[in-house]
């Protein structure tokens, strides 16, 4: 990579090109058919910002019903549905697709792109998991919500025990939203290994872009297992009459559990992985240094990511399996302490030998380590065996995972939001009333989940709509609704925050927190093309080099949607590559896919059409245009 | 401002038939989701042979042997249409790409026709016992995949020969390779597991 002198470019054609052949158009139409990575990246974070608004509200709804023993708000049934659909929610409608969104947005932009590799795949990922979710909340609203728990274990949800179709709606729910993140992790990963700015070799790579690469693999790796648990076993064992889980045949409950939880703890992972980029891209610019140990870093998501897969079974501990399989699990759980021990120390290094400046978004950085930290220990604990056993289903499990899922990943998104806001919306979030939004949230969670430490060691299980007043659980129930509200409060200043900073904030301009790394080495917002000239780097924090020292590429063709693809290790340039415009067609693929999917829920023929029809849309998908200019 | 200085790469090549290609990526990350479905459905074979006495179970047929082996062969010799069509698709051999995916699916669609023959008179379903399950599982998902691949690879062939054959298409060939090797390597533990399970790790019956 040799760089020259830069020639003399008329800059405003340059703009004035490349604007059109980046519009996206105006109009309904126009609107369904957007490939840019920032429109589909702004609706995942919306659309699922709005799932965790509707899983907040399921969660107030059971506190109020357990804020006092023997109440009445909920029947036993409505309660096992919100709890279900609380759950899923939060795992499949908010936090993986709000990762998966965060990581669309940002990552063409950190790694000075112009989009994601697959822009109309990208596009139709989003419409399944839009048109998943609702297919989950019109089953709530119709009564066929499902009530089996988030993980729907057979038998309870096999046909015997399960008639109706709620079961199966949730079953086919996991595979809307699985074909999503399955659509995100190729295309990042691809974005991430071939599409870099020249020079950006493996080791330059921003920390973020590292958890999402991370991130994505592991989703490729264990998003199958759930297909294969909630589709192939749950679904044909209701539907046609497979006997996967039925022991009279032969089937086996316990390998449902397995298979889930084969996806099912990576899951945490894929959650919390992305999450760890974020602290790390608000830690370096708010400490003004760069990240202490970065191999340490990412040597320590690579290794978190690896034993994640091994750690399935300390779900299962209370089944009876094997004591010389159980010991490997408990010591694959406090393993796996060690990777994110090592991140954790890495980042108070980095706080320790910088100037820290504490914004709104390190408020929150702080917030999770000390949350993460107890969510943590109790997961320690957890993985011994006998501890487990006492615990087992009960709030003590509610408490240490909601410590680590909302400490460990909602958290630092709360802080990325505050951070990234500015790019977001081009004006800065105000800094004063995010402050007070961490502090109540950070209060009203403790208050919320700590108690539950204690009830779940006084033996209250999870899942129960009610409790007798002699179980005396009555006063740390009502502490945890209590908390609930302020949460609710806390949700209530962020979203006025939002909304009256998006409208008088302050200007942003492109780089507000003088931070290193190339998404704010453009406008804020982005336009559709991000750069109008794509940078070279030279060091992990292209822009806390001096303009002298800046690169920037030029020679790629501006009358189309042309970028630029680098080699897999060092980032040398290799080839120009065109990539598509906007499309209807993954919209409608993804609508007569649905055709397919949701039919099958009902009977399982509905399958041979769904097929038929997802062909004709991917023919249209991948018929060649005349308006595509042959190079 | 425009940065002092730059690197101009208006001379590289504008697209690539091979690995340096993104999509020649995605299609292999897409390979690993398969992958692993396919891994999952092996394990669990095993994991309910070890709940069962009797594998298979009584009253259900050992699978059969000619028919299946000869399909493996022709799929595995279908391999060589899809890398004449690939190498033709690097040198931009519009012909040699017809070629290639005529033979490949010349010989691909015969050995699923050989596969749906074998099925015919198998005295069990997956309605059967787990045992028929797990079996008509994996041949199930295989063959949809299969079927998807060569519908796309025919599709494929209708553009190469009758629409266009630029880069695009010839990525598309190029790519649509790499499925097809996956879709036949991955059967050859598929294969041994299903037909020769019972043999293997079967009890008298």
């Amino acid at each position: 990579m040799t760089a020259a002198t830069t020639p003399s470019i008329d800059l405003d054609r340059e703009r004035a090109s490349l604007e059109r052949a980046w519009a996206n158009g105006r109009g309904l139409l126009a609107w369904l058919s957007v490939t840019t990575h920032q429109a589909i990246g702004m609706r995942y974070i919306v659309t699922a910002f709005l799932f965790l608004l509707a899983g907040g509200v399921e969660a107030l709804l059971m506190r109020l019903q357990l804020a006092r023993p023997d109440n009445t708000l909920l029947t036993a049934d409505k309660y096992n549905q919100i709890f279900t659909v609380h759950g899923s929610t939060m795992m499949f409608l908010f936090a993986v697709p709000m990762m998966e969104g965060m990581g669309v947005y940002l990552v063409p932009l950190m790694l000075g792109t112009r989009n994601v590799a697959f822009p109309r795949l990208n596009a139709f990922g989003y419409w399944m998991y839009v048109i998943g979710g609702l297919f989950l909340y019109w089953g709530l609203f119709t009564n066929t919500g499902p009530d089996v728990g988030w993980f729907a274990y057979t038998p309870l949800s096999g046909p015997q025990f399960s008639p109706g179709k709620r079961v199966d709606v949730w079953a086919q729910m996991i595979t809307f939203t699985e074909i999503s993140a399955m659509c995100v992790a190729a295309e990042l990963a691809a974005t991430i290994l071939k599409m870099r700015a020249p020079g950006m070799s493996l080791n330059r790579i921003p920390l973020f872009c590292w958890g999402m690469l991370v991130q994505s693999f592991m989703v490729l790796f264990a998003m199958p297992a759930v297909m294969v648990a909630s589709n192939i076993f749950l679904l044909t064992d209701r539907t046609i009459g497979t006997h996967f889980s039925n022991p009279a045949e032969g089937g086996d409950p316990l390998l449902y559990q397995h298979v889930f939880w084969f996806f099912g703890h990576p899951e945490v992972y894929i959650i919390f992985i992305p999450a760890l980029g974020m602290v790390s891209a608000i830690v370096d610019t708010n400490t003004r240094r760069a990240i202490f140990g970065y191999p340490a870093m990412v040597l320590s998501l690579v290794a978190t990511a690896f034993i994640g897969f091994g750690l399935w079974v300390h779900h299962m501990f209370a089944t009876g399996l094997p004591q010389i399989g159980e010991a490997y699990f408990t010591a694959a759980s406090m393993m796996i302490a060690i990777a994110s021990g090592v991140q954790i120390f890495c980042w108070l290094a980095t706080m320790w030998t910088g100037r820290i400046r504490w914004t709104a978004a390190m408020h929150f950085v702080a917030g999770f380590v000390f949350i993460f930290v107890l969510g943590g220990l109790t997961g320690v604990m957890l993985a011994a065996i006998p501890l487990d056993l006492q615990v087992h289903d009960t709030f003590f499990v509610v408490a240490h995972f909601h410590y680590v899922l909302i400490g460990g990943a909602l958290f630092p998104l709360f802080g990325g939001f505050h951070h990234w806001f500015g790019k977001f919306t081009g004006r800065l979030i105000d800094e004063r009333l995010g402050k007070l939004t961490f502090w109540v949230l950070f209060i009203g969670f403790n208050l919320t989940f700590f108690p539950m430490h204690i009830l779940g060691l006084r033996g209250m299980t999870r899942r129960i709509y009610t409790y007798p007043s002699e179980m005396q659980w009555g006063g740390a129930n009502a502490l945890a609704t209590a908390g609930a509200l302020v949460i609710l409060l806390g949700g209530i200043l962020f979203l006025v925050n939002v909304f009256t900073s998006r409208r008088n904030g302050e200007m942003a301009g492109p780089n507000p927190w003088d931070s290193g790394t190339l998404e704010w080495a453009t406008a804020s917002p982005p336009q559709n093309f991000n750069f109008l000239l794509l940078p070279a780097v030279t060091g992990r924090y292209p822009l806390w080099t001096s303009f002298k020292e800046r690169i920037a590429v030029t020679g790629l063709r501006n009358d189309r949607r042309e970028v630029l693809v680098t080699t897999l290790m060092d980032a040398e340039p290799h080839h120009r590559y065109v990539l598509p415009r906007s499309s209807i067609w993954p919209f409608v693929t993804a609508v007569l896919i649905t055709i397919g999917l949701i039919g099958s829920v009902f009977q399982f023929q509905w399958y041979y059409p769904g097929i038929a029809l997802a062909t004709i849309g991917f023919l249209g998908w991948f018929w060649p245009r005349a308006q595509e200019a042959e190079p | 401002m425009t940065p002092p200085r730059s690197i101009d790469v208006a001379d590289l090549p504008p697209f690539a038939v091979s690995s340096e290609a993104p999509l020649w990526w995605g299609q292999l990350f897409l390979t690993f989701v398969e992958a692993t479905m396919f891994a999952i459905l092996i394990a669990m074979y095993f994991y309910i042979r070890l709940s069962m006495d009797v594998w298979p179970p009584p009253g259900i047929q050992m699978p059969p042997e000619v028919l299946p082996a000869i399909a493996l062969v022709l799929l595995i010799a279908s391999c060589y249409g899809s890398y004449r069509a690939s190498e033709a698709a690097k040198r931009d051999d519009r012909w040699g790409m017809i070629e290639g995916l005529a033979l490949n699916l010349g010989l691909a669609i015969p050995a699923v026709v050989l596969r749906a023959f074998s099925w015919h008179d198998w005295n069990f379903k997956w309605t059967s016992t787990a045992y028929g399950s797990v079996t008509w599982g994996i041949l199930f998902l295989h063959t949809l995949d299969l079927g998807a691949d060569l519908a796309f690879t025919l599709v494929l062939l209708i553009i190469v020969a009758l629409v266009r054959s630029g880069p695009r298409q010839r990525l598309g060939v190029h790519v649509d390779s790499i499925v097809w090797y996956f879709l036949v390597a991955i059967w050859i533990p598929l294969y041994v597991t299903v037909y020769w399970g019972p043999h293997l790790v079967g009890a008298p019956q």
